[in-house]
């Protein structure tokens, strides 16, 4: 095992100076190394002076601190005084949303709503790991969420575009803002056709690329009244204005928030597999706690507040074992580009920094993560390593698959477990579930879904507009 | 070269991103592509702080494509730099000026604009297939049955679709081809892929003329 594991941060000061560090870590001539440039030179540090220079990273930037500086606005302020200025429209979460409140990095109150939720897809999710929204949609139903009603999934909506900008720089911020600004008005709006208020469902984001993307995006709008006004008219022309006016959500809220604040009713109410004895380690997707980092999710009572809670607490509430590993901060190695056409990065990436820490360190029955670049890239990239003699494997979910799972849901059925390559067989069976019975069934199943007998978790003509 | 940095530097963005450096290096130390690449955050910084113009423009030539965007070195950087956002808007220049980098990075990508673009989704379950990635192994579907049946067993309708990753409406289609168009993405587009760029024009056409005739339709259903 590596000397750099948690609390336990090369403290020997090992790898101080030039020249002094083992093989297999950078740098072992002293002489810089790829990614430093050319203009690079060794510290020479002393190991004492090296110890203190690691010890102010380990308590500044490796644990949380709260900067609580005037330097950082509250968008929501801004957003406030606009809507008091009559240039947009909030998109309130209100009592009838029944949101639960959270802190965030900076402190700040969060409302997370529960109910009447507008469930704004994931491209990546729905096209590979399916099992995210049926799992979500699952939970939804067990809490008696009437479809229509306390949520809506239509085909009224598009990607968020955000990774085909963040992998290849075609796009930009003007047409971010209006894909943003279009597919929250169809929010905003969604529930008159069923017979409700304008507001009345509200934007649960699946993807934490679109989740970071809107945020950042959001907090342009709301500072530039140039943006502002270009979008606009891109906004008029669709016919996505109220009253001649943007309409922008107070908060932007991902899936994994309302399961965080669903964690303890999922598990008190619905939980029916004891998962004490599964190994569970977290990877929580960059876009989710890096952008826009003050308005993430964090709880003293998870891992000391010093990672973002949502799925750690998750995996907490159902009593599963949270195992700690050195590179938790560490991307997937996903890259948005890179996945496609640079897949040597990001699995080598993957496999490296993740896969082989999470089962070396943390020896993990499973890896937890809450996006669907992250679940792709450490559930794929798996089976390729054996080329190089990597033989680490781990099956790799959603928090909310593992949630499903340990409240009786079918992994095939409901998980949809069957789209991913990582093996997911094991964890199954360690949790008292038949892999081979549940498959069985599911390829009976099949031959029914074949001869168009088709079991659905809402009313399908629901996806089209159609009445309950 | 300085029309490229003057237009990094004039993106509104510039000055939320930049604002000074200490070279403490935390941004590199952690950034995944400085693993693996000739890549730095810390050199693009420094890059642009000093406003050292020829540099800029070789790193525009093929370093800023290692960027993963994970944005680790936004979080990390004590001065609130945000090399990641900086490459972000080294990129949309390096289009705007039509750099051959650009070009050659980004014809692989083809696949998933050209999805993005008409559609609205940018992954579909058409794409995942072991044809596609060889190194993803035999199990990307761990069950027999073909892709159409194994999509219509997911118990959500909206999902259960082989060439999006969920069915989108076509008046949404239409509306994306509008952004598209009212924002210069298109024009970028015809910038980098000219031949990628007539594909995507003529579907975009054929999709504004199938929402025309369902308009039609629809009216006279309604006169009915």
């Amino acid at each position: 095992m590596s000397e750099q594991t948690p609390g336990n941060h090369n403290q020997n000061g090992e790898g101080a100076g030039a020249g002094t560090m083992k093989p297999g870590y950078h740098n072992t001539d002293g002489q810089g190394i790829a990614g430093h440039g050319s203009f690079f030179q060794a510290t020479d540090l002393s190991k004492e002076d090296a110890i203190k220079a690691t010890d102010w990273v380990r308590k500044h930037v490796d644990r949380r601190t709260v900067d609580l500086g005037d330097r950082m606005d509250d968008v929501r302020e801004h957003m406030y005084e606009l809507e008091k200025d009559g240039q947009i429209i909030i998109h309130r979460i209100e009592d009838q949303h029944e949101p639960m409140s959270v802190k965030t990095l900076f402190g700040w109150d969060k409302k997370v709503p529960t109910k009447q939720l507008w469930h704004h897809k994931s491209c990546g999710q729905c096209g590979n790991i399916p099992g995210y929204p049926t799992s979500l949609l699952w939970f939804m139903n067990k809490f008696g969420f009437e479809p229509g009603k306390d949520y809506l999934d239509e085909t009224d909506q598009t990607s968020c575009t955000a990774w085909n900008y963040h992998g290849s720089g075609i796009g930009n911020v003007e047409s971010l803002a209006a894909v943003f600004l279009r597919n929250f008005h169809q929010a905003y709006v969604s529930g008159k056709q069923h017979g409700h208020e304008l507001g009345h469902f509200y934007p649960l984001v699946h993807c934490g690329t679109s989740f970071g993307n809107y945020k950042e995006i959001r907090k342009y709008l709301v500072e530039s009244a140039e943006l502002r006004e270009k979008v606009t008219k891109i906004l008029g022309k669709l016919g996505r204005l109220v009253d001649g006016k943007l309409v922008i959500p107070e908060e932007v809220i991902h899936y994994s928030e309302w399961v965080h604040v669903m964690r303890n009713r999922i598990a008190s109410e619905l939980q029916t597999i004891d998962v004490s004895n599964i190994r569970t380690t977290a990877h929580v997707a960059c876009h989710y706690y890096k952008m826009v980092h003050e308005d993430a999710v964090y709880d003293p009572s998870v891992l000391g507040g010093n990672r973002t809670a949502i799925i750690t607490s998750t995996a907490q509430a159902l009593g599963a074992q949270v195992i700690d590993y050195s590179t938790w901060y560490d991307c997937c190695g996903f890259g948005f580009r890179h996945i496609i056409s640079e897949r040597e990065f990001t699995r080598s990436f993957t496999m490296d920094r993740k896969i082989r820490v999470a089962r070396e360190e943390a020896n993990a029955d499973v890896m937890l993560a809450n996006d669907t670049g992250c679940v792709t890239t450490m559930d794929k990239n798996q089976w390729i390593g054996k080329a190089h003699n990597q033989n680490f494997q781990i099956p790799i979910m959603a928090e909310v698959q593992f949630a499903a799972l340990a409240c009786g849901a079918d992994p095939f059925k409901i998980v949809q477990l069957q789209w991913h390559a990582s093996p997911c067989e094991d964890l199954v069976e360690k949790m008292g579930i038949s892999w081979d019975e549940a498959k069985k069934t599911f390829q009976e199943y099949l031959k029914e879904v074949e001869a168009g007998n088709i079991e659905y978790l809402y009313n399908p003509e629901l996806a089209y507009g159609g009445k309950v | 070269m300085q029309q490229i940095f003057d237009d990094i530097r004039g993106d509104f963005r510039y000055d939320h991103e930049l604002n000074g450096c200490l070279n403490c290096g935390i941004c590199t130390a952690t950034c995944p592509s400085a693993q693996f690449y000739d890549y730095s955050p810390r050199e693009i910084v420094q890059l642009l702080w000093t406003e050292n113009v020829e540099q800029i423009y070789d790193a525009m030539q093929e370093k800023i494509w290692a960027c993963a965007q994970c944005m680790t070195c936004a979080a990390r950087c004590p001065f609130k730099n945000s090399p990641g956002g900086l490459v972000a808007i080294m990129r949309e220049v390096a289009i705007k000026h039509e750099m051959q980098s650009a070009k050659d990075v980004l014809r692989p990508f083809g696949r998933v604009m050209l999805k993005l673009i008409t559609t609205g989704n940018q992954l579909s379950p058409d794409m995942i297939q072991p044809d596609h990635f060889p190194d993803w192994g035999p199990n990307i579907q761990k069950v027999e049955g073909d892709l159409r049946i194994l999509r219509k067993a997911i118990p959500v309708k909206t999902l259960q679709t082989v060439e999006t990753a969920w069915e989108v409406s076509l008046k949404t289609s239409v509306e994306m081809y509008t952004i598209w168009e009212m924002t210069g993405v298109l024009k970028s587009l015809e910038l980098m892929d000219e031949n990628l760029f007539d594909v995507i024009e003529d579907f975009i056409d054929e999709k504004r003329e199938d929402y025309e005739d369902w308009l039609e339709e629809q009216e006279e259903e309604d006169d009915e």
